[in-house]
C-alpha cells in the first residue's frame, strides 16, 4: 500500500487501491449477516400477522388471553396461563439442575482439572450436547419417570409429568451452561488468581471469592441463554410432560397439590405448539392461529430475557486490560 | 501406547470387513425376497387360471409391473393395516408407497383441498362438505371399504376393579368425573386420568358420536390428554395404574382402535361395553356397540393418471381380508366391500 502510494504521488496520496476480491468478500459476509437478520424479521412478521388474526377474532379477548387460566381452544377458552405455568415449572426445574451442575462443572474444568482430565472431559460434554433432543425425550419417559416413581411412589408421580421432563431438560443444557461459564471464567486474567494465591488463599477461596465475582457478568449471560434454551426446548416436554394443558381455577384447586405440582402432567407452550401443528387440528381454524399467539408470547418472553441479560452484562462487566 | 493404537486399527479393520460381509449377505437375501415365484400366493385366496382373484373377481396384480409413487394419508387407525398391505406390496417388488398417519380429517384436507395425496385413509365415511371441497378441485371421491374396527375402552392391566362399563357411564367417565366413584358408586375413589386420540382423528369423532351424541364439548372440557400418537395413549393408560388402598393414586382410562389394544394386551385390559366383550364374534354379529367401518378413498382421475394407484387398491382389496386379522381388526362383510370392487372392475374394464 505505502509502496504503491509513492508512485501515484502526484494524484491523491490517500486514494485506496481497488481490490475487487476484497469487495466481493465484504459483500458475501454482509449478505450472510443480512440473511440471518432478514430471517428474524420474516419470522416476527409472520408470527405477528397470524397472531393478529387470532387476536382480532371475535371469540378472543386480549384480557382473557393474558389472565385466563383455561386453555381449551375448541371450546373458545383462550387463557394462556396453564401453558405458561407448565413452561415455567419445567424451566425452573431444569435451571435447578443445570445451573449448579453446569457451574460446578465449569469451575472444576477451569480451576481444578489437570490438562489431561480436561482434555478427556470436555469432548465427552460436547458429545452430550450433540445428542438429539428426541433421545432425551425418551430418556425422560423411560428412565427418569420410572426413577421418580420409584422414589416418590406411583401414586404421587403421574406417568407423564413435568418434573421428569424438567430434570432431563436440565441435563440437556448442562453442556451449554458449563461451556459458556467456562469461557467466562477463562477470561479472568491469570494475574488475579496469582495475586490471590500469593496472599495464601486456597483453591476454593480463589474460585469462589476471586474468579466467580470477576466472571459474574459472563456467567449471568450463560444462565440467561440457558433459561431461554430451557423455555424453548420442545421435544423433551412434548414426549414426557403430557398432552393436555392443565387448566385450573384459583380457589377451587389447591396451589401445591395441583396448580404447581410438578409430578402431574402438563403441557408447555412449545409442547402444545408441536402437538397442534402435528396434524391434530385443521389449518383454517382459530385453534391453528392460536398457536401463533403462543409463539409470539414465547418470542416476547425470550426477547425480554435476552434484553435483561444484555443490560445486566453491561452493568456488571469487569474489564481487564 | 503407539503399539496399542496399532492393535485398535487392526481390530477396526477386521470389524469393518466382517460388517461389510454381513451387509453383503443381507443385501442378497433381500433381493431374493423381492422376487418370489409368481405362483406363490399363500393363504385362502386362490387364483383362477386367468389371473382373477376368486374372492373379489378383480385381476390379480403383480406389483413388480408397476412404477411411480403412491401417496396415502389419513387415519391413524387405518395406518397399521395399510402398512401391512404396503409391506407385502413392496416385498413383491411394487413401487414405493408413503403412508402418513395424520388423522382422518387432516387426511381429507390433504386429499380434497391441497390435493397432495392419491389415497385418503379414513376411519369414518367422508362428509358432505369434504366431498364438495374435493369436487371443487376436480376430484370425485370413490369409497373402498376395507375392514371393521372396534374401539377398545382400555384401562391398565394393573387396574383391579374395572371390567365392564355402560355407554352412559362412559359419558360420565370421559367428561365430569373427578374420581371413579363418581362413575359407579361401588368403584373406589381414585382420581381419573383420561387419554383420548386427537380431535382430528376419526377415532375421536366416532367416540364422540357414539358416547356423547356428537357433542364434543364434554370431553374437550374434561382435561383429557389428547394425542394423535397412539403410543402416547398406551403409555399413559398403562402407566397411570392405581394402587389398591391408595386413594390418591390415579387410574387412567382411554380408548383407541382395537389393533393398538391387541398389540399391547400385556399392559392393558379392554372393558366390556354394555356387557359385550370386544371380540371378532361380537363385532361380526353387530353386538359390540363401539365398532365402525374403515375406508380408503381415491378418485377415478388419479387412477387414470397413476395406474399404480389403481393397481395398489386392487391389490389391497384382494389381500386385505387375509391380512387384517394380524393387525387386530375384523374383515368387512363382502357385501359392504362390493361397491369398491365394482369401481375397480369398471377401471380395469375400461383400461382393457
Amino acid at each position: 500500500m505505502t509502496g504503491h502510494a509513492t508512485h501515484t504521488n502526484t494524484q491523491n496520496p490517500f486514494r485506496k487501491r481497488r481490490r475487487p476480491f476484497e469487495a466481493l468478500v465484504k459483500a458475501a459476509l454482509f449478505a450472510s449477516g443480512a440473511l440471518s437478520i432478514a430471517t428474524t424479521v420474516g419470522l416476527v412478521v409472520v408470527l405477528t400477522q397470524q397472531a393478529l388474526l387470532f387476536f382480532f377474532d371475535p371469540q378472543v379477548s386480549l384480557g382473557e388471553f393474558l389472565t385466563g387460566t383455561a386453555w381449551q381452544p375448541q371450546l373458545g377458552a383462550f387463557g394462556i396461563w396453564p401453558l405458561i405455568l407448565a413452561t415455567l415449572i419445567t424451566s425452573a426445574i431444569a435451571m435447578f439442575v443445570a445451573l449448579p451442575l453446569g457451574l460446578a462443572c465449569a469451575i472444576y474444568l477451569s480451576e481444578y482439572a489437570s490438562a489431561r482430565v480436561r482434555g478427556t472431559i470436555k469432548p465427552i460434554l460436547e458429545v452430550l450436547a450433540g445428542i438429539p433432543t428426541v433421545v432425551f425425550g425418551y430418556f425422560a419417559l423411560n428412565f427418569m419417570t420410572p426413577l421418580l416413581r420409584n422414589v416418590f411412589g406411583d401414586a404421587t408421580v403421574q406417568i407423564f409429568n413435568q418434573a421428569s421432563a424438567g430434570i432431563v431438560v436440565g441435563i440437556l443444557i448442562i453442556p451449554l451452561v458449563s461451556s459458556l461459564a467456562e469461557d467466562a471464567i477463562h477470561a479472568v486474567p491469570q494475574s488475579l488468581r496469582e495475586a490471590a494465591y500469593g496472599m495464601g488463599a486456597t483453591r476454593l477461596e480463589v474460585s469462589t471469592r476471586v474468579v466467580l465475582p470477576a466472571a459474574l457478568s459472563g456467567i449471568t449471560a450463560a444462565f440467561v441463554v440457558a433459561i431461554s434454551r430451557a423455555i424453548g426446548e420442545t421435544m423433551v416436554v412434548a414426549i414426557a410432560a403430557g398432552a393436555a394443558p392443565r387448566n385450573f381455577a384459583f380457589g377451587d384447586d389447591s396451589m401445591l397439590g395441583f396448580i404447581v405440582n410438578p409430578f402431574l402432567s402438563g403441557e408447555t407452550m412449545t409442547g402444545h405448539i408441536v402437538r397442534i401443528s402435528g396434524g391434530d387440528i385443521s389449518y383454517a381454524s382459530i385453534d391453528y392461529t392460536s398457536i401463533f399467539a403462543i409463539g409470539l408470547t414465547l418470542f416476547v418472553m425470550t426477547l425480554t430475557l435476552n434484553s435483561i441479560s444484555r443490560r445486566f452484562v453491561a452493568r456488571f462487566r469487569e474489564t481487564y486490560e | 501406547m503407539r503399539k496399542r493404537f496399532g492393535h485398535v486399527i487392526a481390530l477396526l479393520s477386521v470389524l469393518a470387513l466382517v460388517l461389510a460381509a454381513c451387509t453383503a449377505t443381507e443385501a442378497t437375501t433381500t433381493t431374493g425376497e423381492n422376487r418370489p415365484p409368481s405362483t406363490n400366493t399363500p393363504g385362502p385366496d386362490p387364483i383362477t387360471d386367468d389371473g382373477i382373484d376368486a374372492a373379489t373377481g378383480l385381476p390379480v396384480i403383480a406389483p413388480i409391473d408397476y412404477s411411480g409413487d403412491i401417496v396415502a394419508m389419513g387415519s391413524s387407525t387405518v395406518f397399521p393395516l395399510s402398512e401391512v398391505v404396503a409391506n407385502e406390496w413392496i416385498d413383491e417388488g411394487g413401487p414405493n408407497i408413503t403412508i402418513d398417519s395424520i388423522g382422518s380429517g387432516a387426511g381429507f384436507e390433504r386429499f380434497c383441498e391441497t390435493g397432495e395425496s392419491d389415497i385418503s385413509n379414513a376411519s369414518r365415511p367422508i362428509r358432505e362438505e369434504e366431498v364438495s371441497s374435493c369436487e371443487s378441485i376436480g376430484r370425485i371421491p370413490i369409497e373402498f371399504r376395507v375392514g371393521t374396527d372396534a374401539l377398545a375402552i382400555t384401562v391398565s392391566a394393573k387396574n383391579y376393579f374395572a371390567t365392564d362399563i355402560t355407554l352412559a357411564e362412559l359419558a360420565v367417565l370421559f367428561s365430569t368425573a373427578q374420581t371413579w366413584q363418581d362413575v359407579r358408586a361401588e368403584w373406589p375413589a381414585h382420581p381419573v386420568a383420561v387419554f383420548s386420540p386427537g380431535t382430528d382423528s376419526g377415532t375421536f369423532d366416532y367416540f364422540v358420536e357414539e358416547v356423547f351424541d356428537e357433542d364434543d364439548a364434554p370431553i374437550l372440557g374434561s382435561g383429557a390428554q389428547f394425542s394423535e400418537d397412539d403410543n402416547v395413549l398406551v403409555t399413559g393408560i398403562a402407566g397411570d395404574a392405581c394402587t389398591e388402598g391408595d386413594a390418591s393414586s390415579t387410574c387412567a382410562v382411554g380408548y383407541f382402535g382395537f389393533a393398538y389394544f391387541v398389540e399391547n394386551e400385556d399392559v392393558l385390559t379392554a372393558l366390556s361395553v354394555e356387557g359385550v366383550e370386544p371380540n371378532a364374534a361380537n363385532v361380526d354379529a353387530g353386538a359390540y356397540p363401539l365398532s365402525r367401518p374403515l375406508f380408503m378413498y381415491s378418485d377415478a382421475g388419479i387412477m387414470a393418471d397413476k395406474p399404480q394407484v389403481a393397481a395398489f387398491l386392487t391389490y389391497y382389496l384382494n389381500n386385505v381380508s387375509r391380512l387384517i386379522a394380524d393387525v387386530g381388526y375384523f374383515p368387512a362383510p363382502a357385501a359392504d366391500m362390493q361397491s369398491g370392487v365394482d369401481a375397480l372392475k369398471e377401471y380395469w374394464d375400461s383400461a382393457g
